[in-house]
């Protein structure tokens, strides 16, 4: 199996460089026999699917069956491990994960070469420069990484998996994460080849746009998935710790959502082509960057599992290669990142006169200009965290060693431009295009304004003082912002069901119901706001955050906030996999009975490495969140570590409103309905100036 | 609308200014600034490692200090202790990866610097971009030509009908 694995590799390989080359020659030949050539690199590409997809089988069966045979499995399962995470050794380390990655981008390329049908000279050129990015990463398997390595002697059992990766989220969060990252090929891979060609219009737009969206979706759930996954595993109360590649992820989701926005100004007005152009190459090399950082060791993380030396590979190196005669002389090569710069540079700068705007900004106040400033505070947001991310290596360079840029520093800078984002949140969709007076955004935000003023005030009265201290003067604005955002959210949907309602003949919610129908895209995205105001106001109740520890005996009291413990059982367990120590603890919640919570360490046999299973109560209000630290090595009891964590149900919540509020812009507007009142507009008129109609202007 | 803009950015300046640290806050505060150097890769106040060789030591230095330091004025006092001066005895007790956060002086303070001048930087360049859209003739669609003026009655009908 493990020989099957790697010749169809070397098979994807040689299918892949064939789509590649012949793709191009192809693409060049704008004749029949080109029109041949690009069907046979098409299929081609196809077929690479079918030959990676032979290899990820191979390595997922060598897991199943203990074929510890095979290097990658020796290191990364052992008999003992329960089969769902068998399957996940399969992006559990650096080579299958990079297996993982090309499988998926074949994946992805399988999908868009079926529905080449949709404009068949774009699709053929997109597929060249997919098959381009899969031959790099189908050489990084096959020669420098490899899965199928072998041992010299088997092995009676293997080195297991990495106990932090044993918990279901794990089965799922690196999926989604790579789902979003390759997923961001297709967009660049259609903006790239649109450039090439020239492409008029901005159909490769329209036909990438929901794969974009859907890309962001995965991105957005693996982001969270980690997110969650260290809050249950990690055992430290928190979520987001801003290590270095939680903010690769981060990066590439950042400027992908400046993306979905500004990609907005291209369609209705025919603007921001370079803009749009370049954010979705920046986006694809931030995604191939986040897998640089991740892979390479060159930033400390807890992602430490998945470290290597095939940075260069990512990043081309350069350095001195000494002579025998008293001097060196200099190399440098570049990597895959240079190369992809360097392509879009070029093609750029060759035809750059394709992208002029089509139409000019009109006023300040406008949809226009408050894209403008999201793109703006979006791509600053992203610099902060690259710069913060690589501050260490800029460190290590000029001064000799790596600092740490932690979580501090994020919070100080990131805090501020993430609450001025949510705000753009609320006051963008306000704003008409083109132009908006001052008087109808007066009359817009006198009630959203009011509400939050009101807010304002009355949040000291329930113990969120801006005074305090810093967190609590953010948790504060935060609380007030996200009121004046929700505000103009229900506003747009109420103003717009108001003016439906009267056509239609229905109450508010039915009509506001065939509001969002008419125009999915554009509620779908309010959802989305409102989905992300609820993550926000989640993220604001860490100020609040109590948290106790404490050596306890049974019947031991601990008391955190309105809760108190009572140490009622501890016990101890062992299985094929790990040794477990657990304690059931009662909790009284002022002095009344609540539940019974059960923390629990385990120490992985393999690998000797401790792992907690969280024991939390969530409720909308708070988590108690309570870990078994261990015990006392002088007295032997256990030692409990209690947290209350204000609203972070809200977070997860959040989520799923953005993934519903996604689904909801994914899903195609109904028809647009009858009304009393018909206006013999034509219709391209309407739809190329982007009129802002009850649910039809964006 | 400029006063009132005037007054919010005051407003938020006082609320940016404002709160003064207890020893308690300012003991929580810097000790979720300092790394525990066992190799947990927790915080000092978060570290969770059982048995932990280095984050009983660090605490109690981290109480020693803000004990001999008084208010985060390093200037009223000789020996008091201000914030960074507390961070520094960290640096240089466990070394520069101790702290998370960078210094506020030296190199280490380009860290804090680039950020804004990132966002600075951006928004003088779109401040040029907009001036410069501003400035140019849109390009009419051809399309358009043959639809105004009869088109501009119908869509400011449109308009006033569907507003929203």
């Amino acid at each position: 199996m493990p020989l099957l694995g790697d010749f169809c590799l070397l098979f994807a390989l040689a299918l892949s460089l064939y789509s590649f080359v012949v793709g191009i020659i192809g693409v060049v030949r704008k004749d029949r026999v080109g029109y041949m050539l690009a069907e046979t690199a098409r299929r081609a590409g196809i077929a690479s699917f079918v030959a990676v997809t032979g290899a990820a089988l191979a390595l997922v069966w060598a897991a199943l069956n203990n074929d510890f045979s095979v290097a990658y499995i020796l290191h990364h399962s052992n008999r003992a491990l329960p089969t769902p995470y068998k399957l996940a050794a399969l992006w559990s380390g650096q080579e299958g994960s990079l297996l993982f990655w090309a499988w998926l981008l074949s994946g992805y390329g399988f999908v868009l070469r079926l529905r080449h049908k949709v404009d068949q000279r774009l699709v053929a050129t997109t597929s060249m420069i997919l098959a381009g990015v899969q031959i790099f990463f189908l050489i990084l398997v096959t020669f420098v990484a490899r899965p199928f390595g072998m041992m010299d002697s088997v092995a009676a059992d293997g080195k297991g998996l990495n106990p932090l990766l044993q918990y279901a989220e794990m089965v799922i969060h690196p999926p989604m994460l790579y789902l979003g990252y390759v997923g961001f090929s297709v967009p660049f891979a259609f903006a790239l080849a649109a450039l090439i060609m020239k492409y008029p219009g901005e159909k490769w737009i329209h036909i990438t746009r929901r794969w974009t969206m859907v890309t962001w979706l995965f991105l957005t759930c693996g982001i969270f998935l980690g997110a969650h996954w260290a809050y249950a595993v990690l055992g430290w109360g928190g979520y987001w710790g801003w290590d270095p590649v939680e903010n690769a992820s981060l990066l590439p989701w950042l400027t992908g959502t400046a993306f979905l926005h500004s990609v907005m100004m291209q369609e209705k007005r025919g603007m921001m082509k370079v803009w749009n152009v370049w954010l979705i190459f920046t986006t694809f090399m931030l995604s191939i960057f986040g897998t640089l950082l991740t892979r390479s060791g060159i930033v400390q993380s807890v992602h430490a599992f998945a470290q290597s030396g095939i940075g260069q590979w990512f990043a081309g190196d350069f350095g001195w290669i000494a002579t025998p005669w008293h001097f060196s002389i200099p190399y440098v090569y570049p990597g895959f990142l240079e190369i992809i710069f360097a392509v879009c540079l070029w093609f750029y700068l060759k035809n750059r006169s394709h992208l002029q705007s089509e139409n000019k900004l009109e006023s300040l106040v406008s949809r226009e200009s408050s894209f403008l400033f999201n793109n703006l505070v979006l791509l600053a947001a992203c610099f902060a965290v690259l710069c913060g991310t690589l501050f260490p290596i800029l460190s290590d360079w000029v001064r000799g060693y790596k600092i740490t840029v932690g979580a501090p520093f994020f919070n100080k800078v990131m805090i501020p431009i993430g609450l001025f984002l949510v705000f753009l949140t609320g006051v963008g969709p306000l704003l008409a295009w083109r132009n908006t007076s001052i008087g109808s955004l007066r009359k817009n935000f006198a009630i959203p304004a009011g509400l939050a003023l009101i807010m304002a005030i009355a949040l000291p009265f329930v113990g969120v003082s801006p005074k305090a201290d810093m967190a609590h003067f953010y948790s504060w604005l935060t609380f007030v912002v996200s009121t004046l955002v929700i505000a103009t959210i229900a506003s747009e949907f109420i103003r717009g069901g108001r003016v439906l309602q009267g056509k239609l003949q229905t109450n508010i919610f039915g009509a506001m119901y065939h509001l969002t129908r008419r125009n999915m895209r554009r509620y779908g995205g309010y959802v989305v706001h409102f989905g992300v105001v609820l993550v926000v106001v989640g993220v604001a109740g860490q100020a609040f955050n109590l948290e106790k520890e404490q050596e306890m005996g049974l019947g031991d009291k601990l008391a955190v906030g309105h809760y108190v413990l009572i140490g009622q059982e501890y016990s101890q367990d062992d299985n094929a996999n790990y040794e477990s120590e657990s304690a059931l603890l009662d909790v009284y919640k002022d002095g009344k009975y609540l539940t019974r919570l059960d923390p629990e360490t385990r120490i992985f046999k393999v690998s000797r490495q401790p792992n907690h299973i969280v024991a939390n109560y969530s409720t909308l209000r708070e988590d108690l969140y309570v870990i078994y630290e261990g015990n006392n090595p002088d007295t032997g009891h256990p030692i409990i570590k209690a947290f209350v964590n204000p609203l972070v149900a809200w977070v997860w919540i959040g989520v799923v409103v953005i993934i519903f509020g996604t689904g909801l812009a994914l899903v195609p507007n109904a028809q647009q309905m009858r009304s009393p009142v018909q206006v013999a507009v034509p219709v391209p008129s309407l739809e190329t100036k982007g009129m802002t109609t009850a649910g039809a202007g964006e | 609308m400029k006063r009132a803009s005037q007054i919010v950015l005051l407003a938020l300046s006082i609320g940016l200014l404002m709160g003064s640290d207890s020893q308690a806050v300012r003991y929580e505060k810097l000790g979720s600034k300092i790394m525990c150097t066992c190799s947990c890769g927790q915080m000092l106040l978060k570290c969770n490692h059982v048995g932990c060789p280095n984050s009983s030591k660090m605490i109690a230095q981290l109480h020693d200090q803000l004990g001999n330091g008084r208010s985060g004025d390093a200037g009223n006092a000789g020996n008091a202790k201000s914030d960074e001066d507390v961070l520094n005895f960290f640096r240089t007790e466990w070394g520069v990866t101790a702290v998370v956060e960078p210094s506020q002086h030296g190199f280490e303070l380009l860290a804090w610097i680039l950020p804004f001048v990132g966002l600075i930087a951006g928004t003088i360049l779109l401040m040029i971009v907009v001036a410069k859209w501003k400035r140019r003739p849109a390009q009419v669609n051809p399309a358009d030509a043959v639809l105004d003026p009869h088109m501009d009655a119908l869509r400011a009908r449109a308009r006033r009908e569907t507003e929203i």
